[in-house]
């Protein structure tokens, strides 16, 4: 039960009604911004240019985002960006990997390890990511691909804690897709 | 270009309004059928205070705005009503919505004052007939506003008369056209609006759909947000509806203004004509 009312496309303000689509659905995400709706104009534009791919790629932005959603527990963006990193290229070992799965066997690549222990590091906040983890990552980034990185990881971080404070429920089709890999 | 140059021109062109209305609460006395907010004796009070009020007038006239327009809820159930309308006044025109039934002795006394200021009351009257009036409004409403209405235009405080709804026949219209005549109230300030089907009265089934492409763009101002239209912030089985919400910030009026005039500027020409309710 979320802990504040998402709004429905016959009650999204004016400012909202873009973000809504034709059908009138929204992620729960936007359904409950839009009970702000000039902050939503703002977020969901910042939201949607730092998670698309940029300067990094997406299979790599979705390894930094459920990396950095599953150390902070977030179930929503868990759920959510499971699905998400599978349409970007994860196999299902890889995103079970990336949420702490003791069975899953994955060895990543030296980039995408170097990548997974840099979140991990950032996830141990307030302390400074250690100059090895960040030397590692520098071999492998360029320095404004790691400000694009450090941006995603930070805005992660703080929608983790905006849905998790607000119980934000997945969407009925990111469940439906859970479940049925599950069911495999 | 800054907002106020923005609103001017916006104004000028007839794109926007140039009255910003203020919602002072949601609770009323009575609990008339066709109610757009459900108000009605011990609902949520949603009161926006008259220190926000004041401001809100003091940054319109700044802005451009060349009036107010004050609503409810009942307008006089706020303690300090009559002062709060003379602190309006002295910035801008004011026009205020009121049923007229709490008008004592004692209050009308403390409205004096707005006889010298550019106050305007506008009090609902929706029938000739007694009975017609009190079965949408409420029980004795009709002798109550029949008496004050008087009281208030010998004080010199002008009176507008608001009939709400398309019950009136013909021959109706022109018996209660000679009641306001009868009272002091001249044509030019009897207003007719249709109910719009929001609120009790779409629970009610009655009035005519109003969407925004129907309201002209008149920025509205309660406890909850900045709304498109004073038939925007509306209330339905005790929720408030959002479809017509602009923006959550209500001060500075900057921000809720320059996001009106961006929806205006978003929608197409003449688009509110369709309905005329102005």
């Amino acid at each position: 039960m979320t802990r504040v009312q998402p709004l429905t496309a016959d009650q999204a303000p004016l400012l909202a009604r873009p973000y809504y689509g034709p059908d009138g659905s929204a992620s729960a995400l936007t359904a409950t911004l839009a009970q702000v709706p000039e902050l939503l104009e703002v977020a969901m534009p910042f939201i949607g240019r730092v998670f698309a791919p940029g300067s990094v790629d997406l299979r790599t932005k979705e390894i930094v985002v459920l990396r950095v959603s599953a150390l902070n527990g977030c179930r929503y963006c868990v759920d959510t960006h499971t699905v998400a990193a599978w349409d970007a290229g994860l196999s299902a070992a890889e995103t079970r990997a990336l949420c702490g799965a003791a069975d899953a066997d994955i060895h990543w690549e030296e980039r995408e390890a170097a990548l997974v222990a840099w979140c991990d590091a950032f996830c141990a906040a307030p302390a400074p990511v250690e100059d090895a983890v960040a030397d590692a990552l520098g071999e492998h980034f360029a320095e404004h691909e790691t400000v694009e990185l450090a941006l995603l990881a930070g805005a992660t971080a703080m929608l983790n804690r905006f849905c998790t404070a607000l119980e934000l429920p997945a969407s009925e089709a990111t469940v439906r897709r859970l479940e049925e890999a599950a069911a495999r | 270009m800054s907002t106020a140059t923005a609103l001017g021109e916006a104004i000028e062109a007839g794109r926007v309004s140039d009255r910003l209305w203020l919602y002072s609460n949601y609770h009323c006395n009575l609990a008339c059928v066709y109610c757009l907010t459900e108000s009605a004796p011990g609902v949520p009070r949603r009161i926006l205070p008259a220190d926000q009020m004041v401001a809100a007038a003091e940054q319109a006239r700044e802005l451009g705005f060349r009036c107010l327009g004050v609503t409810g809820g009942e307008t006089f159930v706020i303690p300090g009503m009559p002062e709060i309308l003379a602190k309006l006044g002295r910035l801008l025109p004011v026009l205020v919505l009121t049923n007229a039934t709490l008008f004592t002795d004692r209050l009308l006394a403390r409205m004096r004052p707005l006889a010298d200021l550019p106050v305007t009351i506008q009090i609902s009257l929706d029938s000739a007939d007694p009975d017609v009036n009190d079965e949408l409004r409420a029980p004795r409403n009709f002798a109550r506003v029949i008496e004050a209405i008087p009281r208030v235009v010998a004080m010199g405080i002008p009176v507008r008369i608001a009939t709400t709804g398309d019950h009136n026949s013909a021959e109706q219209m022109e018996r209660l056209c000679a009641l306001h005549r009868s009272l002091g109230v001249p044509d030019e300030d009897h207003v007719v609006r249709p109910v719009v089907r929001r609120g009790r009265a779409a629970a009610n089934e009655m009035g005519v759909v109003a969407e925004a492409k129907d309201l002209f763009p008149e920025l509205t101002l309660t406890a909850d947000g900045a709304f498109w239209n004073p038939f925007a912030p509306t209330v339905r089985g005790g929720l408030l509806d959002t479809d017509l919400l602009v923006t959550r910030q209500k001060l500075p009026l900057e921000g809720p203004a320059a996001a009106l005039l961006r929806l205006a500027d978003a929608s197409p020409e003449g688009t509110d004509t369709t309905l005329n309710i102005r």
